[in-house]
């Protein structure tokens, strides 16, 4: 087993009228990709905020690298990369001047080339020289993510990193977050995005009202709550779903398609021969694994929309 | 030290790309001294006007108009002597006027007292300088026609080392008022944005600690203002031949003045929501003091209250502590002054340092 980067023992944050982190435990291993999920007042970023010393805990235990970071951080300080929630750069320092000003504010000496290097790995070398207020929202990010990265951190923590981000920025700072994971630093990601948690993830907490509900990787999270696979019989409509409930085969209805969930995965292709062989009219039929969603709304019971739970 | 120099690196580099601070630190002192200079420097036209209607046209009239008119302060005006006097006031907005009467020399050389009337608005500063032209030139002609000479005569002494202008009498207080708007008035804000957008949490992130923070924008000011004060001095100097001195205390209390306001500044932006709120606390605080701490008007020369609340305004200290070392080259006042201004700076800044906060609660 590699060596435990962040151990979390009965961790709580408690305010006068909430418990932010009602007794969290964790351990993140060495090269991971960690994500904590959860809607918006979960405790995700105040649990992080603890762990990147800048929140006191009420109780609990939290180890990085084997210190204690209520006694230890000042040792530890350098090893440690942030990226905090809703990142904005100086408006008027360029990317150039912003990295150089962040190392020494980390007490390394850095090159031109390094910062150069640097600004490469984050893919801001043609914006190095603009101002930080003309930067788009991902270069924003990825700026961030260059200052997190400047103290040359083993491990990372990103708070939310593609909150309002389109789609294609989205994916462009996934590959970037995937190189920190591939050059061997730890990355601790906090977020309410269960696709993105989904993709990068190797190992997701789903934190829900200051608890971890439950805990693995996505494929075991699936496995274990995702309720098995779905068999979808595309604008089959009420029509279609009468007449498979008609069979005896229990179904409910989406968007005018027929869904049919078959728990064990060694019955999917005899389920599969029999809703086919029912004489309804549908545009396609297929099957669908289910995904961290899923496993989110048996968990927590809603759906959740931009870390907002929705009925 | 390498921290807080790459820190006042960054922030000087976007203080100095934000055109408002630049403008703050050196056009607006600039515009303000050159405005002012023009203003008092004594060119151009500084007498006022006397709008004068001689009913009697006799050569005592005509003397005492003369008279009137030697005084030098006044520009004497001729007001038609067919006219009604406050009609023509009314239409011609006049400020001042002065109606001599048909029969004045007649009057007077049948040994009676003669009135003349000066019209005008007794708030006005302008009316008591022409009250007190047209009262002095009476006393001269009485004392003449009486065949007297006045026994008390006056002799203006100025009580500075050097022959000084008003100009040098405001540039201490220019010197204090461009340290006090970019100080407080740039830092209040600036701390409001670091706690809004979450700066203060990222730098607790670095090794880099509050007090380093606060330093760097203290010796920041302290550079900036030190340039401000060369140029407006040498403005000043060039410009209005101002005569006042830079001494080394000067420069003392630019840093004291910085370290005070910056202090004063950062401790108000900690507890204001946003920048708007920030800025609008600091001009509520900043804009009395920069009038009660006499800058532009001399403190003795304000009501009693007005004179007790100055002397609790940190300003006074740094504007009067200028002015005794620039001006009357009294250096133990200054050096007093100066030992207030860095006591409350110290006050200020251990107030800061409590209340700021890299972490959150």
């Amino acid at each position: 087993m590699a060596e435990a980067v962040i151990e979390v023992r009965a961790l709580t944050k408690h305010y006068p009228n909430v418990k932010a982190v009602d007794g969290v435990d964790f351990e993140v291993e060495a090269g991971q990709i960690f994500s904590l999920l959860g809607p918006n007042g979960a405790g995700k970023t105040t649990t992080i905020e603890i762990l990147e010393g800048l929140r006191d805990p009420t109780g609990g235990e939290a180890r990085l690298f084997g210190t204690d970071i209520r006694t230890g951080y000042a040792k530890i300080r350098g090893r440690v990369g942030v990226l905090p929630q809703d990142f904005e750069p100086f408006d008027r320092l360029r990317p150039r001047e912003a990295v150089t000003y962040w190392a020494t504010l980390v007490n390394r000496r850095i090159t031109k080339e390094e910062v150069a290097e640097l600004l490469e790995t984050v893919g801001l070398t043609a914006r190095a020289d603009a101002y930080g207020m003309h930067l788009s929202g991902g270069e924003k990010r990825r700026l961030g993510i260059a200052m997190a990265l400047v103290g040359k951190a083993d491990l990372v923590f990103l708070d939310e990193p593609t909150t309002g981000l389109d789609p294609g920025a989205r994916r462009d700072l996934w590959g970037l977050i995937r190189a920190l994971k591939g050059a061997g630093r730890t990355v601790v990601l906090t977020t309410h995005y269960l696709d993105e948690a989904e993709q990068l993830a190797d190992d997701v907490a789903i934190m829900y009202k200051g608890k971890i509900v439950t805990r693995g990787s996505p494929k075991q999270l699936i496995d274990r709550h995702g309720g098995g696979t779905t068999i979808v019989l595309a604008g089959a409509g009420e029509a279609g779903c009468k007449a498979v409930e008609a069979r005896g085969i229990p179904c409910h209805l989406e968007d005018g398609d027929v869904l049919v969930h078959v728990a064990d995965i060694g019955q999917v292709r005899a389920m599969l021969a029999k809703v086919a062989a029912i004489d309804i009219s549908l545009t396609q039929i297929y099957t669908k694994r289910p995904t961290l969603e899923d496993v989110f709304l048996r968990i927590v019971g809603a759906r959740m929309e931009e870390g907002e739970l929705a009925a | 030290m390498r921290r807080v120099i790459a820190d006042l690196i960054a922030f000087g580099r976007q203080y100095m790309r934000s055109r408002v601070g630049a403008f703050f630190a050196f056009a607006f002192p600039l515009i303000l001294i050159l405005l002012f200079g023009a203003i008092f420097s004594g060119q151009g036209a500084t007498k006022i006007p006397l709008y004068v209607q001689d009913q009697d046209d006799t050569p005592l009239s005509r003397a005492f108009v003369q008279a009137v008119n030697n005084t030098t302060v006044i520009e004497y005006r001729q007001i038609p002597d067919d006219v009604d006097i406050l009609a023509y006031i009314q239409q011609n907005s006049i400020n001042t006027a002065l109606r001599i009467p048909a029969g004045f020399q007649a009057t007077i050389l049948a040994n009676q007292t003669v009135n003349v009337t000066l019209y005008g608005d007794p708030t006005l500063s302008t009316y008591g300088i022409a009250a007190s032209a047209v009262s002095g030139a009476a006393t001269g002609m009485n004392f003449g026609l009486a065949g007297a000479r006045p026994m008390i005569g006056m002799e203006a002494q100025t009580v500075s080392r050097e022959q000084f202008k008003f100009i040098d009498f405001f540039l201490p207080g220019m010197i204090g008022f461009t340290v006090l708007t970019n100080a407080l008035f740039a830092m209040t804000p600036t701390a409001a944005e670091y706690r809004s957008r979450k700066y203060f949490k990222f730098l607790g992130t670095t090794s880099l600690t509050k007090g380093e923070w606060l330093l760097s924008k203290i010796l920041f000011y302290t550079f900036i203002m030190s340039v401000s004060a060369l140029i407006i001095f040498a403005v000043s100097a060039l410009v209005w031949g101002g005569k006042a001195v830079l001494t080394p205390l000067t420069f003392a209390f630019i840093a004291a003045g910085c370290f005070l306001f910056t202090s004063m500044g950062m401790l108000l932006g900690t507890y204001t929501k946003d920048v708007e709120t920030a800025s609008a606390v600091a001009n509520a605080i900043g804009f009395p003091m920069m009038f009660l701490g006499g800058t532009f008007f001399q403190i003795e020369a304000m009501p009693p209250i007005i004179q007790g609340l100055a002397a609790v305004m940190p300003l006074t200290y740094v504007n009067e502590g200028l002015r005794a070392t620039m001006i009357f080259g009294n250096e133990a006042k200054a050096l007093l002054y100066l030992g207030i201004t860095v006591v409350l700076g110290l006050v200020f800044f251990v107030l800061a340092s409590r209340a700021l906060s890299w972490k959150s609660k």
